[in-house]
C-alpha cells in the first residue's frame, strides 16, 4: 500500500466517513476502498499538471460536513421541462420510482452496486471520483432498454442544502442500451445559505448506436465549490452529446473524459462559461479516440471579467489503430475587462497515420469596429458589449437545442453582462 | 444644423483634417467630392465619433452643441447618423435585433414610445419594400456575408428606420450597379426633406445624377478648396481634381 497523505482535510474526510458509513448504504469494502483511494491522493499539491491554473488551497482549508441521508424536502427553481426529478445532496427525496421519463431507475437497493459506485483511474478529478464513492449516498442507475428512443427532455435536478457548510456527492450513472436514444438536462443549484461543496460524478456507457444529449447547466450560488466528473464511455455507431453551461459557483472544475471505444463512435462537447466578478471556472475534456472512424468536436467559448478566471484544457488523443479518425477542438475566449484571464491549452496527441485533426484557440476583447457601429446606431457602449459578447457565446448556445434552458442561459448571460458592464463602464 | 470651424483632425502624428470649413442648413443637400485619401471619411469619422482621432484646433457644432463633446451613441441619438463606406459584419446579431434597439434607443430620446414587436415589423416591412431587401435579411446577422451592394442598402434602410436630422452617407454609391444606385437613391431621396440635411460623400458625380445637391465641395489634402453648386461636379468630371488645386495654390 502507497504511503497515506494525511493532510488535515483528508484526516477530516476520513473521519466524517467513518461516522457516517454505517447511514450509507452498499458493502463496506467498495466504500472503504474508494475512501482509501482519495486519501492516497488527497488534495492536489502545487506542482500537479492537473492542477496547475486552479488552486484548491481555499476548498482543502474547508472542512465541509458530507451530507447524511434525510427526507426533508428542498426548495428548487421551477422546471424547464415536463419531467423533473429532484435530489436533494444526491438523493431523492421520497421514494425512488421504478421508472421514470423513459428511463428505468436503480438504486444501491436495486441495482447492481458495483456500477453504482464505480471508481476511474486518472485524471486530475481521480480524487474526488473516489471521493465521491465513497460517500455518495443515493446514485441512481439510469437504463434505457434496447431500441427505445425518447425525444423528450429528462431533468436532473441536483441541490446541494444544509444547514452548515455542507458537502454533497451526487452521483448518476447512465446505461443506454443498444439503439436507445434520450435526452437529459443536467441542473446544479444550492440553497445559497451555506458555503456548499459539491462533488457529482456522472458515470455513463452508450451501447452500439445509442444516442444521449446531455445538457449541463451549473448555476450554483456565489460562494459555491463545484467539482465534477463526467466519464463516458461510447460504443460502436453511439454519439454522446454535452451541452455544457457552466455559469455559477466561486470555484467550479469539470472534468469530461470521453473514451470512443466502437467504431464510428462520436462525441461532442460544446459549453459556454461566464467568469465574472471573482469566479474561477475551470473545464477539462479528454477525448481518447480507441477505434476506427471516430469523430470528436470540442467547442468551449469563455468569457471572463473583472476579477473572473477562466481554464480551458481541451486534449483529444488519437490511439494507434483509430484510423480514419476525426478530431476538432475549438475554444475561443473572450477578455471583458483588463484583469480578467484565461488559461487555454488545446491539446493533441497522435498516434496513427490517417487522421484528420484540427485546433484552434483564440483569446481576445470584443472588436472595436463592432462596437463602434452599434453604438454609432444608437445603442449604449453597455448594451453594444452585451450583445457582441452574447453574438459571442452565439455559435455554441445556438446547439443547446431545448427552448426552455436555451432561453434560460441566454437571459442568464444577459443580466449578468449587462450588469457587469454597467458597472465597469 | 452643422457648423464646422477650422477643424483639424489627425491620427497618431499624422495631420488629416487640415482646417475644414463647413456649414449646413436644415433642408440642404452637400456633396463633398476629392481625391482617394483627402480625409473624407476622415471628417465623417470625427462627426460620428470614431475612436483614435484627435481634434488638435477647430469645432463641430450640431444644433447648437459640441457635437465633439458627445459619445457616439449621443449623437445618434440625437438624431445625426453615419452610412459607413465599409459597413462591418457582425455575425450573431441579427439585423432585427441591432434596427430596433436603435430606433428604441431614436425613440426615447424623441420622447416618444418604444414601439412593441408589432409596429416595429410594420414598419420595417414598408422600408424595406421601399430598399428591395428581402424579408429574409432581417434574421441574419448584421451585414454578415452580404455582397457588397447589399450592405450599402442596409445601411439606407437603418437610415430610412431611424430618420436622423443629418444624414452624413460615406461613399454610399461606390461599388453599386446602375440597378443597385438607382434603389440607394430612391432611399436617400425618400428622407429628402425641409427638416433633414443629407451630406454625402461621394467620388463620383454619377451619384448625384440621382440626389441632386445644393452645394458641391472640392476637399483636398484635408481642406476644402472649392465650393460651388451641382455644375462644379459636371466640371470635375470632365477635369479632374488638379485644376481646383492649382486654382487654390494660385490664390
Ligand atoms: N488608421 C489610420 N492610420 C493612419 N493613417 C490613416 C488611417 N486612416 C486613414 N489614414 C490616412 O488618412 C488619409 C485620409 O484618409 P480617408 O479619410 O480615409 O480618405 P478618403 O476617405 O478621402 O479617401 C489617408 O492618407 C489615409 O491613408
Ligand atoms: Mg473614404
Amino acid at each position: 500500500m502507497s504511503a497515506i497523505a494525511s493532510s488535515p482535510a483528508t484526516v477530516h474526510y476520513r473521519e466524517a466517513f467513518a461516522r457516517l458509513q454505517p447511514q450509507l448504504g452498499g458493502t463496506a469494502s467498495l466504500r472503504v476502498a474508494a475512501m482509501q483511494r482519495f486519501a492516497e491522493l488527497g488534495f492536489p499539491g502545487a506542482r500537479d499538471e492537473a492542477w496547475k491554473y486552479t488552486s484548491l488551497r481555499r476548498l482543502e482549508s474547508r472542512r465541509f460536513v458530507p451530507a447524511a441521508p434525510t427526507t426533508t424536502s428542498v426548495d428548487v427553481p421551477p422546471a424547464f421541462v415536463a419531467q423533473r426529478l429532484v435530489l436533494a445532496n444526491g438523493s431523492a427525496a421520497g421514494p425512488v420510482p421504478a421508472a421514470f421519463g423513459g428511463f428505468t431507475l436503480g438504486t444501491l437497493q436495486t441495482a447492481p452496486e458495483d456500477q453504482l459506485l464505480r471508481t476511474f483511474v486518472g485524471g486530475g478529478t481521480e480524487r474526488f471520483a473516489a471521493l465521491n464513492a465513497a460517500l455518495t449516498i443515493g446514485p441512481l442507475l439510469l437504463s434505457t432498454a434496447a431500441g427505445q428512443r425518447s425525444d423528450d427532455v429528462v431533468q436532473l435536478s441536483l441541490v446541494t442544502t444544509g444547514t452548515g457548510p455542507t458537502l454533497a456527492s451526487p452521483r448518476i450513472a447512465v446505461r443506454m442500451a443498444p439503439g436507445s436514444r434520450a435526452r437529459l438536462l443536467l441542473d446544479h443549484v444550492d440553497d445559497g445559505a451555506h458555503e456548499h461543496f459539491t462533488n457529482a460524478v456522472l458515470d455513463i456507457e452508450l451501447g452500439a448506436g445509442a444516442h444521449l444529449t446531455l445538457y449541463r447547466l451549473q448555476r450554483q450560488g456565489e460562494r459555491a465549490f463545484h467539482i465534477e466528473r463526467i466519464e463516458s464511455r461510447v460504443g460502436e455507431n453511439a454519439c454522446f452529446v454535452l451541452r455544457d453551461s457552466q455559469l455559477g459557483a466561486a470555484l467550479a472544475r469539470l472534468d469530461t473524459h470521453v473514451s470512443l471505444d466502437g467504431r464510428a463512435a462520436g462525441t461532442e462537447i460544446t459549453g459556454v462559461f461566464l467568469a465574472d466578478g471573482s469566479r474561477h471556472l475551470d473545464s477539462h475534456v479528454l477525448v481518447d479516440h480507441r477505434a476506427i472512424e471516430t469523430t470528436s468536436l470540442q467547442d468551449y467559448r469563455g468569457i471572463a471579467a473583472n476579477k473572473g478566471r477562466g481554464v480551458f484544457n481541451g486534449k483529444a488523443i488519437v490511439h494507434a489503430g483509430a484510423q480514419k479518425s476525426n478530431a476538432r477542438q475549438v475554444n475561443r475566449n473572450l477578455l471583458l475587462t483588463p484583469g480578467a484571464e484565461i488559461d487555454t491549452k488545446p491539446d493533441l496527441e497522435i498516434y496513427a497515420d490517417d487522421v484528420q485533426c484540427s485546433h484552434g484557440t483564440t483569446t481576445g476583447q470584443l472588436d472595436p469596429e463592432a462596437l463602434f457601429y452599434l453604438r454609432s446606431r444608437g445603442l449604449s457602449e453597455p448594451e453594444a458589449r452585451s450583445a457582441l459578447t452574447r453574438a459571442f457565446a452565439g455559435a455554441v448556445m445556438a446547439r443547446v437545442d431545448e427552448p426552455v434552458l436555451a432561453r434560460h442561459v441566454h437571459d442568464e448571460l444577459d443580466r449578468r453582462l449587462v450588469r457587469l458592464l454597467e458597472g465597469s463602464v | 444644423m452643422l457648423s464646422i470651424r477650422d477643424l483639424h483632425a489627425q491620427i497618431g502624428v499624422r495631420k488629416i483634417l487640415k482646417g475644414v470649413n463647413l456649414e449646413v442648413k436644415p433642408g440642404e443637400v452637400h456633396a463633398i467630392m476629392g481625391p482617394n485619401g483627402s480625409g473624407k471619411s476622415t471628417l465623417a469619422s470625427v462627426l460620428a465619433g470614431r475612436a483614435g482621432y484627435e481634434v488638435t484646433k477647430g469645432t463641430a457644432h450640431y444644433l447648437g452643441d459640441d457635437l465633439l463633446a458627445l459619445e457616439p451613441e449621443e449623437r445618434a441619438r440625437r438624431g445625426v447618423f453615419l452610412a459607413f463606406q465599409y459597413p462591418v459584419e457582425i455575425p450573431g446579431v441579427n439585423n432585427a435585433y441591432l434596427l430596433k434597439a436603435a430606433l428604441n434607443a431614436v425613440r426615447k430620446q424623441r420622447g416618444l414610445q418604444e414601439l412593441d414587436a408589432f409596429e416595429f415589423l410594420a414598419l420595417i416591412k414598408d422600408k424595406m419594400k421601399l430598399m428591395q431587401m428581402d424579408e429574409s435579411f432581417l434574421s441574419r446577422g448584421v451585414n454578415e456575408g452580404f455582397s457588397g451592394g447589399e450592405k450599402k442598402r442596409n445601411e439606407i434602410l437603418q437610415m430610412a428606420v431611424l430618420e436622423p436630422k443629418l444624414a452624413l452617407l460615406d461613399e454610399t454609391d461606390s461599388g453599386l450597379d446602375i440597378d443597385a444606385l438607382r434603389v440607394v437613391a430612391t432611399g436617400v431621396n425618400s428622407l429628402r426633406s425641409p427638416e433633414r440635411a443629407i451630406v454625402m460623400i461621394t467620388h463620383y458625380q454619377r451619384l448625384l445624377d440621382y440626389i441632386e445637391p445644393d452645394f458641391v465641395h472640392v476637399l483636398s489634402d484635408g481642406r476644402i478648396l472649392r465650393t460651388g453648386d451641382k455644375s462644379l461636379a459636371l466640371e470635375l468630371e470632365k477635369r479632374g481634381y488638379d485644376w481646383v488645386k492649382q486654382e487654390a495654390s494660385a490664390a
